[in-house]
């Protein structure tokens, strides 16, 4: 994936551990499932913008946050307001009040299926099938964090009630795994189709959302144009306010062979999600502040089985 | 050392395991840095009071200037508290009736982002789902008379810290460790005095050490006690330099209804087990009644690597240091990344009543020639492999190595799953520290504390 900062690579030897890496290596090269290569690097090519962050824990600042699986409708408040049944099935996290006419104000204050209570925002992606029946959700978790590059201290908070979706739910083509892949656990590489994962790491579904704002439109007639993803840790003129880089990752309960996987928008490669800024307004600012302005690591999500990711008792 | 092809599959694939429990998410390689926060290094002389002068903590540390102590009264505070002002003292006037409760919807007790020198003393922290104490960023910090128990990540945390203490303290009922310090180099860090029991793990650290001192403390009942590791997954690696010394670890393993991690029940009934850890002192601890391994060590397999291993220069800089360097290629990067055990000495234990070996030694296709691990002057009955103080010797080792350890059995067997975090039993009263009351602010300033290691003796069994 992306090195975010260029630089020579740093001369190795491998001395003391030669002799057991030839031989792991012989054997995992026969034993371990060796994944592809990150999938059509075109669309990122095209406009240099970078957007999955990998690498070891710790180097970028971030919060997170956790959500249960809410819930499942075919609504869609940001494509069809107002329509109830207009959309392909979708699975609800956070707020646990999304429905086709919800607005960021009447999402305000509602309850969430977040750790973080004040985190009322809402997140959603098309549900995933197997054989054709739907796949409940394990949960979320929800990355914020400066794009690859940007200044930390440049980022603000989204404006309450900022609309974004990312992916191409019409895609028939494989997208960049820049912004769109499926994954096998909290660890694995971003692939163009689901992987065949093992139990303990089941499949995921991550999506990283644009991290660049124009400073003036909560949402566009494409749902699109009103905010971009940075090139070279720059945000472009056209969209010059750095906001924080979100990256979700759907858990689902999918391990081993035989799925027959498909998503409610249509094959494994309409990867998207959806999210509205309906956080608690100082809540977020707090931890836009606190966290990623300062360049500090303030939780992660690490050292936690995958089965860690837990329904949370709904608040009255 | 030969094993056959079908054993050494089945250890790479559990082994993966614990990268795969104790990874995190893709994070990125930009070269953002902390930046604590100065000031606060004495007693300001201020004492703020809650709930006399604040109702909730959170105001109080809201209100305070840096130094100030914040003195909290008996209650049930159920808040989620962040820090941010340097060398504040937050003490509860009673540890055992100062509560903060999470109600398994807040995620941490109190969250020390960034600012140094913060001491947190005598309270509780209980039903987080995060972590009971938990710092990071920080340059100073001390933990002490603190109990955590029933949270849902760590009890007593620090992370990307450096300078820190944490001492008579408890932690109880997380999946994952009782303790952790996590991701720096070196540290210059202690744990003395604590107790660990019913976590998945009593101890944790992923990539830590140097004058790192784990001392004096008891890590008993948890699915294993003490497991620091390495890992490219978080910055600083490999973990090293720890000393683990005077510690009882007993009777880890025996309670199927801990909460645990994966890599808590794949570590289930063992005492102190390093994996793919470097240059660690394990010495006078006395380790008992262990289903598996008293004391071990062991590689550490990491699938998807997000650097390759360190060499020369790049172990002995500071990790302030080393986070800078670019990472390998991807493309060069192996499939699985190992972590071999190097340079670790395991010496004057007293360890007994393991079920497969009292000592123990795995690696995954080498001897321990190029690796260099020792053990020397321990008390013990069963070894892998066998004549373990001749064949791997501090001094000249010699013979042949026969019995050696199967990492294949030593993992493979079913475990009982995670008991629930959230319906551990609640711990008994814990002692106060000396006059809560009146005792000055004391930011976290002169931390750790000196230990002698070398005075540290064996102690005695419970």
């Amino acid at each position: 994936m992306t090195e975010v900062v260029p630089a020579p690579r740093r001369h190795r030897g491998a001395l003391l551990v030669g002799l057991s890496l030839a031989v792991v290596g012989v054997l995992v090269a026969g034993a371990v499932l060796l994944l592809g290569p990150g999938g059509d690097e075109d669309q990122a090519a095209a406009t240099g913008a970078t957007g999955f962050q990998d690498g070891p824990q710790g180097l970028v600042p971030q919060f997170i946050v956790s959500c249960a699986y809410s819930h499942s409708a075919t609504n869609d408040p940001i494509v069809w307001p107002g329509q109830p049944g207009r959309s392909h099935r979708h699975d609800f996290f956070g707020n646990r009040t999304t429905s086709d006419s919800s607005t960021p104000d009447s999402l305000l204050g509602q309850p969430t299926s977040c750790e973080r209570q004040l985190d009322t925002a809402a997140y959603w992606a098309p549900s995933l099938f197997d054989h054709g029946e739907p796949v409940a959700p394990l949960g979320l978790d929800a990355y914020y964090r400066p794009g690859p590059g940007i200044d930390p201290a440049s980022v603000v908070p989204y404006p309450h009630g900022l609309m974004m979706i990312s992916g191409d739910h019409t895609a028939t083509e494989p997208q960049s795994t820049q912004f769109v892949g499926w994954a096998c656990g909290i660890q694995g590489e971003m692939q163009v189709t689901p992987p065949t994962c093992p139990a303990d790491a089941p499949l995921r579904l991550k999506v990283v959302f644009p991290d660049c704002w124009d400073g003036v439109n909560l949402d566009s007639e494409t749902h699109k144009s009103h905010v971009a993803a940075s090139v070279g840790g720059s945000c472009p003129d056209t969209h010059p306010v750095a906001i924080p880089q979100l990256t979700i990752a759907i858990g689902y309960p999918i391990s081993g062979e035989g799925h027959e996987l498909t998503l409610a928008s249509g094959t494994v490669l309409t990867g998207h999600a959806d999210f509205v800024n309906s956080w608690d307004e100082k809540e977020l600012t707090r931890q836009v502040e606190r966290c990623l302005n300062r360049g500090l690591v303030c939780g992660v999500v690490n050292n936690k089985a995958e089965d860690v990711v837990r329904p949370m008792p709904v608040r009255p | 050392m030969t094993r056959s092809r079908t054993v050494l599959l089945a250890v790479l694939a559990v082994l993966g395991l614990l990268a795969a429990a104790c990874s995190s998410s893709g994070t990125s390689s930009s070269s953002a840095t902390t930046t604590p926060t100065g000031g606060g290094a004495e007693w300001s002389g201020n004492t703020i009071n809650v709930p006399a002068d604040y109702p909730t903590i959170q105001e109080a540390v809201n209100a305070a200037q840096p130094g100030d102590l914040i003195l909290v009264g008996s209650g049930i505070y159920k808040e989620a508290v962040d820090v941010e002002t340097p060398g504040l003292t937050i003490r509860g006037l009673d540890r055992n009736a100062t509560i903060l409760d999470g109600e398994f919807t807040r995620d941490n007790g109190i969250r020390v982002l960034g600012a140094s020198n913060v001491t947190v003393q005598n309270m509780t922290a209980r039903n987080y789902t995060g972590n009971g104490f938990y710092w990071t960023g920080v340059t100073g910090y001390h933990g002490s008379y603190l109990t955590a128990y029933r949270n849902g990540d760590y009890g007593i945390y620090a992370f990307d810290s450096v300078r820190g203490q944490f001492d008579h303290s408890y932690a109880s009922g997380s999946p994952d460790a009782g303790f952790y310090i996590g991701e720096c180099f070196p540290c210059d860090a202690a744990i003395l005095d604590v107790i660990s029991e019913y976590n998945g793990l009593g101890y944790s650290g992923t990539n830590s050490g140097g004058n790192l001192v784990i001392a004096n403390s008891e890590f008993a009942h948890n699915r294993a006690g003490l497991v620091p590791n390495s890992g490219s997954y978080e910055l600083c690696y490999p973990e090293r330099d720890t000393t683990i010394v005077g510690n009882l670890v007993h009777d880890n393993g025996d309670d199927p209804n801990t909460p645990a991690i994966d890599v808590a029940k794949l570590a289930m009934g063992t005492g102190i087990l390093p994996a793919g850890g470097r240059n660690n002192l394990i010495q006078n601890n006395r380790v008992y009644n262990h289903e598996r391994v008293g004391i071990g060590l062991v590689p550490f397999p990491e699938e998807n690597p997000k650097d390759d291993l360190p060499t020369g220069d790049e172990l002995t800089m500071p990790c302030s240091q080393a986070r800078t360097l670019p990472r390998a290629d991807k493309a060069s990067l192996p499939g699985t990344l190992l972590w071999d055990a190097m340079g670790n000495t395991v010496k004057g234990n007293v360890v007994s009543g393991s079920g497969l070996a009292d000592l123990a030694f795995g690696s995954l296709g080498t001897t321990n020639d190029p690796l260099g691990n020792c053990f020397e002057g321990n008390t013990f009955t069963t070894s892998a492999p066998a004549n373990i103080e001749t064949v791997m010797a501090c001094q000249n080792p010699s013979g042949a190595f026969t019995g050696t350890l199967d990492l294949a059995t030593l993992i493979a067997t079913e475990r009982p799953p995670s008991g629930d975090y959230k319906t551990q039993p609640v711990p008994p009263d814990q002692p106060n520290m000396p006059d809560a009351a009146n005792a000055p602010g004391m930011p976290a300033v002169n931390v750790p504390e000196k230990v002698d290691v070398n005075s540290i003796q064996v102690p005695a069994a419970k």
